[in-house]
């Protein structure tokens, strides 16, 4: 079941191919507006990925919320609803992951590529749920993509050693930057690792939870025969 | 409103004009419109022999006739007979029914004049 | 158009409506040699060809197998004083009903006096506010609206219902195009459900709520956007899965086939209580 459901939902998003050139051209413009930069134009490229996948993985979840609560009602569980969808979409980030950084490899001089590698990767793992959560939140495209809209932009302009960016939820992916770009200590990579797996572990508790209270139908009881 | 009332039937009038003798397509036209019927539209008659064909109550074959292209003769099957029977019974009860309730309708203008 | 362009169409029309292609040729082949036997343009002898198709395709299709005796099984839904309260807007009050296999019921009422709130609280979807539902744990839903993903194909839609419910993928899209076939509709591949017509889209969700064989089915206003030769489809449909055994719960403002439900079920308005 979860396999299917995860290719189905594959198929679902890649039929939307405007949506898809939007997700694959907007980190490529954030990237390419700071490229005299290192660090700023792989941290937008990042910030970009992560937005665009999380975007996606919001539409995603809104337009299926109809078909996957009938889905529900006849056995589905909410949990391979939400995860097989979750796996398509940390897929298809991934790929999109993939093709970046064999760009920056291409483009750039990094100190430390594997770390960019990292850091699409960790971008794309918290974006998936975060959007699933959005979603399962505002359940509603405008309301939701504003919603995101809002996270991103700060998470962008907010100054990273303050305490609001660190409350956000891409503040590892500013990390993990200065530690691939900057000579920095393994200390920035283990903080950044470290609020990672916090938010990553939080999206998909949030996510999941939200899930199976919007999607669980009642248990019935089967009918007593007289 | 007549022909209304004959889409109801046409399946139980082609199964009595088939009791009567096997025939084909144009020739089962030609004998309702003798009848009384006026003309049925091909596209009317002939989906109700396939029905008829499917339900298993007539077969049909195709023969050579001498005059022209061959043709596609319709006859009952023995279930087709037997429908046959009883649907008519039923058509004579609904009949006699129908005719009471009409009685009115038909003595009242000759009281009036 | 000729005669012979007349007889393409024909042959065409049939398969999209469910016809298998070959007997699709057989009846063109057929109707080509009736047209030469009168001496007359086909189109003449039969009127034009896609409605000529979809009246052949109709008689055409075999009339599902009539059980004699008709046996009730158990009970499959029982709704005992089901109540739904939104805030301060009561939709339902005191709904009771109670529903055994080989029987079909129809929920009838205006609109908006909770009929398809009625079929979520049956679904399990929607908590009623209080009162006592049980149900059959196999059932088959087909909502009112959004019940297709619009941008997936139909035989997507088999295989993920078919995934959902245990069924080999082969076996979910066979079953599938049977079922389609019972509505009068091929669905043919590389098509997402948004681009079908809204009768199609439909005849699309009403084959997913019977896909796995539920005891309970639970149909809301399925018969949107049909034609009135896939409108008597349907209900000979309902009938077939009744007399299979399944109780098959319809939501419905046409009264036209109450006389052969078993039970109806009718919803006053708000004001009429």
């Amino acid at each position: 079941m979860l396999w299917t459901i995860a290719g189905t939902s594959m198929r679902e998003i890649t039929r939307r191919r405007a949506a898809l050139l939007l997700v694959i051209a907007l980190p490529l413009a954030f990237y390419a507006a700071r490229a005299d930069m290192q660090g700023q134009a792989i941290r937008f490229l990042a910030l970009g990925v992560g937005w665009a996948v999380a975007t996606l993985a919001l539409f995603s979840h809104v337009g299926s919320r109809h078909l996957d609560r009938r889905l529900a009602v006849v056995g589905a569980s909410p949990t391979a609803l939400l995860l097989g969808r979750q796996l398509a979409l940390i897929g298809m980030g991934l790929t999109l992951a993939g093709g970046y950084l064999a760009l920056v490899a291409a483009t750039q001089d990094v100190a430390r590529l594997w770390a960019v590698g990292l850091l699409l990767a960790t971008t794309v793992i918290i974006a998936a749920p975060l959007g699933a959560v959005v979603s399962l939140v505002l359940p509603r495209e405008l309301e939701g993509a504003l919603a995101l809209l809002a996270v991103m932009a700060t998470q962008m302009i907010a100054d990273p050693e303050g305490t609001l960016a660190k409350a956000l939820p891409m503040w590892s992916t500013r990390e993990l930057t200065a530690y691939a770009v900057d000579p920095v200590g393994d200390d920035v990579l283990r903080s950044g690792l470290l609020h990672f797996a916090v938010v990553a572990l939080l999206c998909a508790c949030g996510a999941w939870a939200a899930a199976v209270v919007r999607l669980r139908p009642q248990t019935l009881p089967t009918p007593v025969n007289p | 409103m007549r022909q209304q009332w004959l889409h109801g039937f046409l399946d139980l009038c082609l199964l009595c004009l088939l009791l009567e003798r096997r025939d084909y397509g144009v020739g089962l036209a030609q004998r309702l419109a003798h009848t009384g019927f006026g003309d049925i539209p091909g596209g009317t008659l002939y989906p109700s022999l396939l029905r008829l064909e499917k339900q298993g109550l007539v077969q049909a074959a195709w023969e050579a006739s001498d005059v022209g292209p061959r043709r596609k003769y319709y006859e009952l099957t023995s279930s087709g007979a037997t429908a046959a029977t009883e649907r008519a019974q039923v058509w004579r009860e609904f009949r006699d029914t129908m005719d009471r309730i009409a009685a009115p309708a038909r003595t009242a203008p000759a009281e009036e004049s | 158009m000729t005669a012979s362009q007349w007889h393409e169409s024909f042959a065409r029309t049939l398969v999209e409506h469910g016809v298998a292609p070959g007997e699709a040729r057989r009846l063109a082949d057929d109707s080509t040699e009736e047209a030469q036997a009168a001496n007359m343009h086909p189109a003449d002898l039969f009127g034009p060809a896609t409605a000529y198709a979809a009246t052949m395709a109709r008689a055409a299709r075999p009339a599902p197998l009539q059980s004699l005796t008709r046996t009730r099984g158990p009970v499959v839904l029982r709704l005992t004083g089901v109540t739904k309260r939104y805030r301060r807007h009561e939709v339902l009050r005191g709904v009771d009903l109670t529903l055994r296999a080989g029987e079909v019921a129809a929920v009838v009422g205006a609109n908006g006096c909770g009929k398809s709130t009625l079929l979520d609280i049956c679904a399990g979807a929607t908590k009623a506010t209080s009162g006592r539902v049980e149900r059959s744990a196999r059932i088959g839903y087909a909502p009112q609206q959004r019940g297709v993903a619009p941008y997936l194909t139909p035989d997507e839609h088999f295989r993920l219902f078919g995934a959902v419910h245990g069924m080999a993928a082969r076996r979910a899209v066979a079953t599938g195009a049977h079922l389609a076939s019972g509505l009068g509709w091929l669905p043919r591949p590389g098509i997402v459900a948004g681009q079908l017509s809204g009768g199609t889209q439909q005849k699309l969700n009403v084959v997913l709520g019977e896909l796995n064989r539920p005891d309970l089915i639970l149909l809301d206003e399925p018969y949107q956007g049909f034609d009135q030769d896939s409108y008597l489809d349907l209900w000979t449909q309902v009938y077939a899965w009744r007399d299979a055994g399944a109780g098959v719960l319809v939501v419905t403002h046409l009264l036209h086939d109450l006389d052969r439900v078993d039970h109806v079920l009718e919803l006053k308005a708000t004001e009429d209580r």
